[in-house]
């Protein structure tokens, strides 16, 4: 649980040291301030605890990427805006751990450019991407986290696969 | 390829990223989580009144009621001394009670001699 909320913490802000603190003091505050809610409810809990942990952190530091801004732009008004790149995506069903050297080089490459693509989302993408589809968060829950409407939810995560996928396509990977 | 698809397809590599996170990352992680783990504790009951969760005793407010039963130790035990400070000037009382009705003066009891005297077997 730790380490995966760890790692959205690096997506979010980018700086290692910076995303252990958030998780850290996330843990601290649901131990100290939620003992007393029932336990299925502290998952859930967590979640919100680290994305407001984490929106405290950028109001901190405000931390503006640039890959944020450069994705951003892609987003916003590509040459071709029109055309769905989920639907041209390509994947690659023997996509398994790759055995010689060179395929591994290959799979961290890949693993590198999912990361950075990741990172360079909008926050808000990022964060209903990552409770939807990575913490498997349903579309309620996932508003609840992040304290918005289910159709925000649903606006935040198609943008935020399209551009996931745009990006990808355009470094010629494939899932 | 729709946007479930297309993200079950990502999940299992950002699982991998997660997996492949740094041992030292992983171990400051760890000791986090078992210090949140420590800090956490179930929520006990305090005199079957209050609950609250152990380790948090300064943060709790407590009812008139609860103050009072708080206190109860205490009255209880200041209680006991007074009655028994009590108890000693009754006893203090009757010792002189029962002198004062002696048909002996009470300097009698302090002379010497006369203790020798009383003392003596006596035919």
């Amino acid at each position: 649980m730790e380490r995966r909320a760890f790692k959205q913490c690096v997506y979010a802000v980018q700086e290692e040291q910076a995303a252990l603190d958030i998780v850290q003091d996330s843990m601290m505050k649901l131990a100290e301030k939620y003992a007393q809610r029932p336990i299925e409810e502290l998952p859930l809990l967590f979640q919100r605890i680290v994305q407001n942990t984490i929106r405290d952190h950028f109001r901190r530091t405000k931390v503006r990427s640039t890959w944020t801004t450069l994705l951003s732009n892609l987003g916003m008004g590509g040459d071709d805006e029109d055309a769905d790149p989920l639907e041209t995506f390509e994947v690659d069903d023997s996509a398994n751990i790759p055995s010689s050297p060179a395929g591994q080089l290959e799979q961290s490459q890949t693993m590198a450019i999912i990361e950075e693509a990741v990172k360079a989302l909008p926050d808000r993408q990022r964060e209903a991407f990552m409770l939807r589809y990575w913490e498997e968060l349903d579309v309620s829950e996932t508003a609840k986290v992040m304290g918005c409407s289910e159709g925000s939810v649903k606006t935040h995560c198609s943008r935020a696969t399209h551009s996931l996928a745009k990006v990808l396509k355009a470094k010629g990977i494939t899932l | 390829m729709n946007e479930q698809e297309f993200a079950a397809k990502l999940k299992p590599w950002l699982d991998r990223a997660a997996q492949g996170v740094g041992e030292m990352q992983a171990t400051k992680l760890k000791a986090a989580r078992l210090r949140a783990l420590d800090a956490y504790q179930e929520p006990v009951r305090l005199y079957g009144l209050v609950p609250t969760a152990a380790g948090t005793a300064q943060a709790i407010h407590y009812g008139i009621v609860q103050r009072a039963l708080l206190w109860l130790p205490i009255a209880a035990l200041l209680a006991t001394l007074a009655i028994q400070s009590m108890g000693d000037i009754d006893d203090t009382g009757d010792i002189d009670a029962q002198l004062l009705s002696q048909e002996l003066p009470p300097d009698a009891f302090l002379d010497q001699d006369f203790r020798s005297w009383l003392a003596k077997p006596h035919g």
